[in-house]
C-alpha cells in the first residue's frame, strides 16, 4: 500500500514552495558537505603517497592545513544545513499542523463525539512531528547520497573498470532490495501510531474526569484498564519493530557483502597481477566508504515508513468532511428574526453513520457503527412544526432527553435535519452562509469552554476587533465589574485550565458576555441559569431582558420560572410537540400540560 | 526555587536498569555481540588478508579463508541484530510502561479537584493536553536514555579493547590521537550545560501547543459558534512559530556540539597522518598494509563511538530535565509559599506491569475492587473541624468552617455564588489538600482523606461529572463486579429508567467522548447511577439538579426520601427482595448535599449556609434566613 510518487510531490509541493529560497540554501549546504566528503580521501591518498615517496616536509604541512581547512568548512556547512533543514521541517509542519487544526475546528459535532481531544492532539502534533524529517531531509539526503554514490563508483571505474562494474552492480541490487522491504513496515507502524492514539486518548480523558473517579473509588479499575491497553500495545510494538529490523539485518548483509566482494576482486586481481597492492587498498576503503550513503538511505526509508504511516492518516483526517455545507449566499434580513420549524424529523444514529468518515478504517469505530446500524433508529425529533415571530420570545420545556438541546444545535446547524426544514425570516437556514448564522445566532449553554489563556481571549475568543471599552461595558452590565476589579491583573489575568479558579456561576456569567459583545438578532438560551444561585440569577434575569429586547428569543429551560418571559410555550416530549401555544391563554387553561407544570412548581417551591 | 537534589540523573537511570535485571543482562549480551564484538573482528580478519596477500598471514592461511570468515562475522552480526532488537523492544516497552505507570498512579493519587502545576509556576496550571506531552515526549527521553546504556556500554567496551589493539600497533600515533578525543568529551559536557535551558525552553512550547489544541478541540463548538476560527488560528500559528524558533535553537546548538566534536576528530585524523608520515621517514618502518588498513578502520569506529558517547551524555543531560519537570507536574504547593519540594522517585519506583513476556504471553491481570465493606467502620458520625483551604496566590477558599453529620441524615449546603460550596465538599473528600483543620470519621481522626473517602463509606457526583467513552454500562460500573450490584434500584434511585428504556442498546449504549452523546441531565443522573450503586454510606452531591427538569428533579428527591423513610420505619428489611448480596446490606445513606432548591431545602435536618468561604449561619429551614440570603 505504497503512496504513489505523485502524492509525495504535491505534499512536498505544497509546503515546500513558499520556502524556495532556504530550501535551494539546504541543497547547496548538503551537496558541497558530500563533495568535501568525496574529496577528502582522495586528498588523504595524495598526502599518504607524498609521505611515501619523501616529499618536502613544507608540502606535507600544505596538504594538512588543505585537509583541516575543508573539515572546517565541511562542518560549517553542516551546521549551516541542519538550521535550514530545522527551519524548513518546521515552517512547513506548523503549517500543516495549522491547516489539519483549521480543517479539524470546521468538522461537525459527529466528528469530535467520536474522537477524543487527547486522540486528536496525537493525531494533529504527533503525526504531523513524525513528519518533519520527512520535510526536510528526504528528497536532500536522498538525491545527496545518490550523487555520493556515482562518485564513490566513478572513482572505482577508474582504478579498475572490473572493479567498478562489480561494485555498480552491488549498489544497484542493494537498493533495490532496500527499496522493495520498506514497504512492508507501513502498515505495523500504522497499527501501532493507531494504538498510540487510543492511549493518548484514554490518558486525557480518565485525567479529565479524575475528581469523579478518586471520589468514587475506580482508581484501581483505571489502572486496570492501563494494563490491559498496555498488554495490547506491546505485540503492536514488537510487529512494527521487526519491520524495521528486518531493514537493519538487511543492511549489515549487504555491507558485509559489499566488502567481501571488493575484498575477493583485489584478491582475484592481485594473484592476476593486474593490480597493486595499494589498489587492492583502495577498493576495500572505496567500498567501505559505499556504507555510509547506502546507510543514510536506509535511515530515510526507515523514516519514511514511519512517515508514510503518518501522511496515510493525515490524509484520511483531511479527507474527513463535514456533511454541513458552508451555506447558500442568501443574506439574512436586518433586525430580530423569525423561526419556523416544518416538520422537522432528526436522528442521531442516521446523522452519526452518515456523518462518519472513512477515517480509522482498522479501529474500533466499525465496532461502534455496527451497533448503531443494526438497530431500528429511534427519532430524537420528529415532525417538529412552529413559528416564531420576530422579537418574540419561545420557551421550550420538556424532561431532560426530550430533544430540546437536539433542536437548539439543529437551529444552529450542528447537524443537518434528515427531514423538514428550518427558516429564519422566511430564508431555509442551509441558504445563508454558516458564518452569518452563527454571527446573528448568539448560544449559551450549560456547558462552558474556556481557555487557558487571559480574561480578554476568554471574552472575544481572539477576535481583535473587539476593544477594551466594549469588553468593560459587557462586563458591567451582568455585574461582574466587581469580580475583574479582584483579579489582579485585569482583562490580562490568565484564567487557569478548564476556567480552574472561576466558580461554575462565574463562568455562566462569562459565557453570557461572550453573546453580549456578539449582538446577535436571535438569543438561545440552553438551561442558562441551571447554575446560579438564586442571588446570581436575579442579576441576570436583568440583563437577559436587556439582551431580548429587540431580538427574537428561544429558551430552553427546566425552571419556570425562567420562562415567565416567553411569549410561546412549546413541550417536548420523546422529540415530539405535545402542547404548543401562547403562553397566557395556556396557563389559564386547566387543563393544559404547561398549568399542570406550574401547579406541580408551586407546590414544589411555594414561590 | 531552591530544591534539594536527592538523586543525580545517573542514579535514576540505574534504579531504572534495575527493574527489569534478567532482561538488561540478556538484551546487554546481545547488544555487546552487536555493538562490540561483531563490528571488532571484521577489522582484524581485514588486517590478516592483506598480510596474507603479502605473505605474512597468521597460520599461513590463504586470503580467501579470510575472506569467508569476514563474511561469516557478517551472518553472526545480523543473527544478534535479530535478538537484540527483540529483546530491546521488550525492554523499551517496559521502561516507558513502568514510568507512565507510575506517573499516571501519581496523577490519580493527588487529590483529585487539585490543579497540576505545570512547568510555569505556581499559577500557571497545566490542562490534560499538556500532560499527554508529559506522557508522550518526556517518557520517550527517559527510555531512550535507560535503554541506551548497555548499548553506549557495549561500544564503550570495544572502543577501549580497540585502542589496547592500536597502542601494540604503534604507541605514540595511538595517543596523540586520542589525548585531545579525551579531552573534547570533558569539554562537551561543559557545554552541554547551556544546552538544558534551551531544551526546556522547547519543551515548555511545545507542551503549549498541544495543550491549545486540545483546549481548542475540547472548546470546538464554541468556537465555530463565535465564528472566530480565523482568530484562534492565528493565535494557534503564533504559539507554533514561538515553538520552532525554541526547537530550531535548541537543534542548532546540538549540532554545533556535534560539529565541533566531528571537527577535532578529523583535525586529529589529519595531525595523525601527518606524524605517521614524518616518523616513517625518520627511521624509516613503514606502516605495514595490513596495520595500515586495521589502523583505518579501527579510528572510524572509535570516531563514531566518541560521537556517540557524547551525543549519550547530551541525552542524559535533557533526561535529567524529563526527571525534574514531570516530578515538578506531581507536586501539591503548600500554601502561600512557593516553594516546591519535588522528588522523582514515585516515577521509577517497581510495580509490577503485566507485560506479554517475550514469547507473547500475557499475565493474568491482577483482581481489583473497592475495599470490603467493614460493618464497624459504618458511618455513625462525621465531624470536621475548622476546614481551612486557599486556592493558590488568592483569599479564595474556605476558612474555619466544621460541622457534624450524624448517620441517617440530610445536610444541605447553600450560599451565594463563589461562597466555596464545590471547595468545601472536595476538602471534606480529600479531592483537595487540608491546610488545616481536621476530619473524625466515627472519631476517628481520619489521616489521608483521598483515600479514606472512597465507596463503600462514601460517593460523590459533582457539579458537572465526567463521564468517558465506552458503553453505559462500563461507565456506572466503574470496574465493580457485575455480580455484586443491583442495577435496577440504582437506575430506578437516580430516574434513569425512562432514558433507559428509550434507548435501543440499553445499558450498551456507547457514550462517546466524555459522555456527550447524552444531554447534561442525563450525563448528571448517569453519574448519579454511579454513586447509587455503590451504595455508600456517605452520598455528597453537588447540585445534582443543576440540569435536571423540574419533574426529574423531583423524582429524584422524592426517591431518596422514600429510601430514608423505608429505612426509619424498618419496612426496607421486611421488603422482598432479590438474593443478590447488596439487597441483603442494610443501606441506609447519609446525603451531604449543595442546593439552592427551596423544596430541598425544606427537607433538609441541617442547612448550613456559606458565604465568602465562611459559615454565615445554619440550623434548620427557616423562610427568614432563606429570603433574606437569596
Amino acid at each position: 500500500m505504497s503512496l504513489p510518487l505523485k502524492q509525495y510531490g504535491s505534499l512536498l509541493g505544497r509546503y515546500l514552495q513558499p520556502q524556495q529560497i532556504r530550501v535551494l540554501g539546504l541543497g547547496i549546504a548538503l551537496l558541497s558537505s558530500l563533495a568535501l566528503q568525496l574529496l577528502n580521501p582522495l586528498l588523504l591518498g595524495k598526502f599518504i603517497d607524498m609521505a611515501v615517496a619523501g616529499g618536502a616536509t613544507q608540502s606535507l604541512l600544505v596538504m594538512a592545513g588543505l585537509f583541516t581547512g575543508i573539515t572546517f568548512v565541511q562542518e560549517a556547512l553542516h551546521v549551516g544545513a541542519t538550521y535550514l533543514s530545522e527551519t524548513v521541517a518546521w515552517t512547513a509542519t506548523n503549517t500543516l499542523r495549522t491547516d489539519l487544526v483549521d480543517h479539524c475546528l470546521d468538522l461537525d459535532l459527529c466528528f469530535h463525539q467520536s474522537h477524543t481531544p487527547g486522540e486528536l492532539v496525537e493525531r494533529v502534533d504527533g503525526d504531523v512531528t513524525a513528519l518533519s524529517r520527512f520535510f526536510s531531509k528526504f528528497i536532500i539526503h536522498i538525491l545527496g547520497n545518490g550523487l555520493f554514490l556515482c562518485g564513490i563508483l566513478i572513482i572505482l571505474f577508474v582504478e579498475n573498470w572490473r572493479a567498478g562494474l562489480l561494485l555498480t552492480a552491488f549498489v544497484i541490487a542493494a537498493l533495490i532490495i532496500l527499496g522493495r522491504l520498506h514497504t512492508d513496515a507501513i502498515q505495523p507502524w500504522a497499527a501501532y501510531r493507531q494504538m498510540s492514539a487510543e492511549f493518548f486518548g484514554f490518558l486525557g480523558e480518565r485525567l479529565a474526569g479524575r475528581e469523579d473517579l478518586r471520589a468514587n473509588g475506580a482508581v484501581s479499575y483505571v489502572m486496570h484498564q492501563f494494563h490491559q491497553l498496555l498488554q495490547r500495545w506491546l505485540p503492536l510494538y514488537h510487529k512494527a519493530r521487526l519491520t524495521s529490523t528486518v531493514l537493519w539485518g538487511t543492511s549489515v548483509g549487504l555491507y558485509t557483502v559489499g566488502n567481501g566482494m571488493a575484498l575477493a576482486i583485489g584478491a582475484y586481481l592481485w594473484s592476476q597481477q593486474a593490480i597493486t597492492i595499494g589498489t587492492v587498498y583502495l577498493i576495500f576503503y572505496y567500498a567501505t566508504l559505499l556504507y555510509q550513503p547506502i546507510e543514510q538511505i536506509r535511515e530515510e526509508l526507515e523514516d519514511l515508513q514511519q512517515a508514510e504511516a503518518s501522511i496515510l492518516r493525515i490524509q484520511d483526517l483531511l479527507q474527513v468532511r463535514s456533511p454541513i455545507t458552508s451555506g447558500g449566499h442568501h443574506p439574512l434580513p436586518a433586525g430580530a428574526l423569525s423561526v419556523r420549524f416544518e416538520h422537522v424529523g432528526f436522528s442521531y444514529e442516521v446523522s452519526l453513520v452518515a456523518g462518519q468518515s472513512s477515517l480509522d478504517q482498522s479501529d474500533q469505530m466499525t465496532k461502534d457503527q455496527g451497533l448503531m446500524t443494526n438497530d431500528t433508529k429511534p427519532w430524537t425529533l420528529q415532525n417538529l412544526s412552529f413559528h416564531l415571530s420576530a422579537g418574540q420570545t419561545l420557551g421550550i420545556l420538556g424532561r431532560t432527553g426530550s430533544g430540546k438541546t437536539t433542536l437548539m444545535r439543529l437551529l444552529l446547524r450542528f447537524y443537518e435535519p434528515q427531514m423538514g426544514r428550518i427558516c429564519l425570516s422566511d430564508v431555509p437556514i442551509d441558504q445563508t452562509p454558516l458564518t452569518e448564522l452563527r454571527q446573528r445566532v448568539g448560544l449559551v449553554t450549560q456547558n462552558v469552554q474556556l481557555f487557558q489563556t487571559t480574561v480578554r481571549h476568554n471574552l472575544t475568543l481572539f477576535n481583535p476587533n473587539i476593544n477594551d471599552a466594549q469588553l468593560l461595558q459587557a462586563l458591567s452590565r451582568l455585574g461582574l465589574a466587581e469580580w475583574l476589579r479582584s483579579q489582579p491583573a485585569g482583562l490580562d489575568t490568565p484564567l487557569g485550565s478548564d476556567g480552574i479558579g472561576l466558580s461554575a456561576g462565574e463562568a455562566q456569567l462569562l459565557a453570557f458576555a461572550r453573546i453580549f459583545l456578539q449582538q446577535p438578532s436571535l438569543v438561545i438560551l440552553d438551561e442558562a441559569s441551571s447554575r446560579l444561585d438564586p442571588a446570581t440569577e436575579a442579576l441576570i434575569e436583568h440583563a437577559i431582558d436587556q439582551l431580548l429586547t429587540g431580538c427574537t428569543g428561544i429558551i430552553i429551560a427546566h425552571r419556570l420560572k425562567t420562562v415567565q418571559r416567553a411569549d410561546q410555550i412549546l413541550i417536548l416530549e420523546h422529540g415530539h410537540i405535545v402542547e404548543y401555544g401562547d403562553r397566557h391563554p395556556l396557563s389559564s387553561n386547566p387543563a393544559s400540560r404547561y398549568s399542570q407544570l406550574l401547579k406541580t412548581d408551586l407546590i414544589a417551591s411555594k414561590d | 526555587m531552591t530544591h534539594p537534589r536527592t538523586l543525580s540523573g545517573w542514579k535514576l537511570l540505574w534504579r531504572l536498569v534495575c527493574y527489569a535485571p534478567k532482561l538488561y543482562l540478556v538484551d546487554s549480551v546481545f547488544w555487546i555481540l552487536i555493538e562490540g564484538l561483531f563490528p571488532a573482528v571484521p577489522g582484524l580478519l581485514i588486517r590478516e588478508f592483506f598480510n596474507a596477500l603479502t605473505h605474512s598471514a597468521l597460520f599461513n592461511l590463504s586470503s580467501w579463508t579470510f575472506i569467508v570468515l569476514f563474511l561469516a562475522a557478517g551472518v553472526g552480526h545480523i543473527i544478534a541484530i535479530f535478538l537484540g532488537r527483540i529483546t530491546k523492544t521488550q525492554h523499551r516497552f517496559t521502561i516507558s510502561s513502568l514510568v507512565q505507570r507510575n506517573f499516571l498512579a501519581c496523577l490519580l493519587n493527588r487529590p483529585g479537584a487539585q490543579p497540576f502545576s505545570g512547568a510555569g509556576g505556581s499559577s500557571h496550571s497545566a490542562s490534560p493536553g499538556e500532560i499527554i506531552s508529559y506522557f508522550r515526549d518526556d517518557v520517550a527521553q527517559i527510555e531512550d536514555n535507560v535503554v541506551g546504556t548497555n548499548e553506549v556500554g557495549s561500544a564503550g567496551l570495544f572502543a577501549i579493547g580497540s585502542m589496547a589493539l592500536l597502542l601494540g600497533v604503534n604507541a605514540q600515533i595511538t595517543l596523540f590521537v586520542f589525548l585531545p578525543l579525551l579531552g573534547i568529551v570533558v569539554l562537551l559536557q561543559q557545554a552541554s550545560r547551556g544546552l538544558q535551558q534551551y531544551r526546556r525552553a522547547s519543551r515548555q512550547a511545545t507542551q503549549q501547543v498541544t495543550g491549545l489544541i486540545g483546549e481548542l478541540f475540547s472548546a470546538v463548538q464554541a468556537i465555530q459558534l463565535a465564528g472566530t476560527k480565523t482568530e484562534v488560528i492565528h493565535h494557534f500559528r503564533q504559539m507554533s512559530d514561538r515553538r520552532r524558533q525554541l526547537i530550531v535553537k535548541d537543534q542548532l546548538l546540538t549540532a554545533l556540539l556535534d560539529a565541533s566534536f566531528s571537527n577535532t576528530v578529523s583535525i586529529g585524523t589529519g595531525l595523525i597522518l601527518l606524524f605517521a608520515a614524518l616518523s616513517s621517514q625518520s627511521d624509516g618502518a613503514a606502516f605495514k598494509v595490513g596495520d595500515f588498513a586495521l589502523f583505518v578502520y579501527y579510528l572510524a569506529f572509535i570516531t563514531s563511538f566518541l560521537g556517540y558517547l557524547g551525543g549519550f551524555l547530551v541525552m542524559s543531560k535533557q533526561t535529567e530535565i524529563s526527571f525534574e519537570r514531570t516530578a515538578k507536574l506531581l507536586e501539591i504547593p503548600a500554601p502561600r509559599d512557593a516553594s516546591y519540594l519535588y522528588s522523582p522517585l514515585p516515577l521509577i519506583a517497581s510495580h509490577p506491569l503485566y507485560l506479554p513476556n517475550l514469547f507473547g504471553q500475557p499475565p493474568e491481570l491482577p483482581p481489583f475492587g473497592p475495599p470490603q465493606r467493614q460493618p464497624q467502620d459504618s458511618l455513625q458520625v462525621l465531624r470536621a473541624s475548622n476546614l481551612t483551604y486557599c486556592y493558590p496566590d488568592s483569599d479564595r477558599g474556605i476558612h474555619n468552617v466544621s460541622l457534624t453529620i450524624e448517620r441517617g441524615s440530610f445536610v444541605v449546603i447553600t450560599g451565594p455564588m463563589g461562597a466555596g460550596k464545590t471547595t468545601l465538599l472536595r476538602v471534606l473528600l480529600g479531592l483537595l489538600p487540608l491546610h488545616s483543620g481536621a476530619l473524625y470519621w466515627n472519631n476517628q481522626r481520619v489521616d489521608d482523606p483521598a483515600n479514606f473517602f472512597v465507596p463503600p463509606r462514601s460517593a460523590y457526583t459533582p457539579q458537572v461529572p465526567q463521564l468517558f467513552s465506552g458503553s453505559l454500562r462500563e461507565n456506572i460500573l466503574l470496574g465493580l463486579d457485575e455480580e455484586t450490584v443491583d442495577w435496577e434500584k440504582a437506575i430506578t434511585q437516580a430516574v434513569f429508567d425512562p432514558d433507559l428504556a428509550m434507548m435501543p442498546e440499553g445499558l450498551e449504549t456507547v457514550l462517546g467522548t466524555k459522555g456527550v452523546r447524552l444531554s447534561g441531565g442525563q450525563q448528571q443522573r448517569a453519574a448519579a447511577a454511579r454513586m447509587f450503586i455503590r451504595q455508600p454510606d456517605l452520598l455528597v452531591f453537588d447540585d445534582l439538579s443543576s440540569a435536571l427538569d423540574i419533574n426529574t428533579e423531583q423524582a429524584l428527591w422524592s426517591r431518596l426520601m422514600a429510601l430514608r423513610e423505608k429505612k426509619k420505619s424498618g419496612e426496607w428489611s421486611a421488603e422482598p427482595e432479590t438474593t443478590s448480596p447488596p439487597a441483603r446490606y442494610d443501606w441506609m445513606p447519609t446525603c451531604l448535599i449543595v442546593s439552592h432548591r427551596r423544596f430541598v431545602l425544606q427537607q433538609a435536618d441541617h442547612i448550613i449556609v456559606l458565604k465568602n468561604g465562611r459559615i454565615e449561619t445554619e440550623g434548620a429551614f427557616d423562610e427568614r434566613i432563606f429570603t433574606e440570603l437569596m
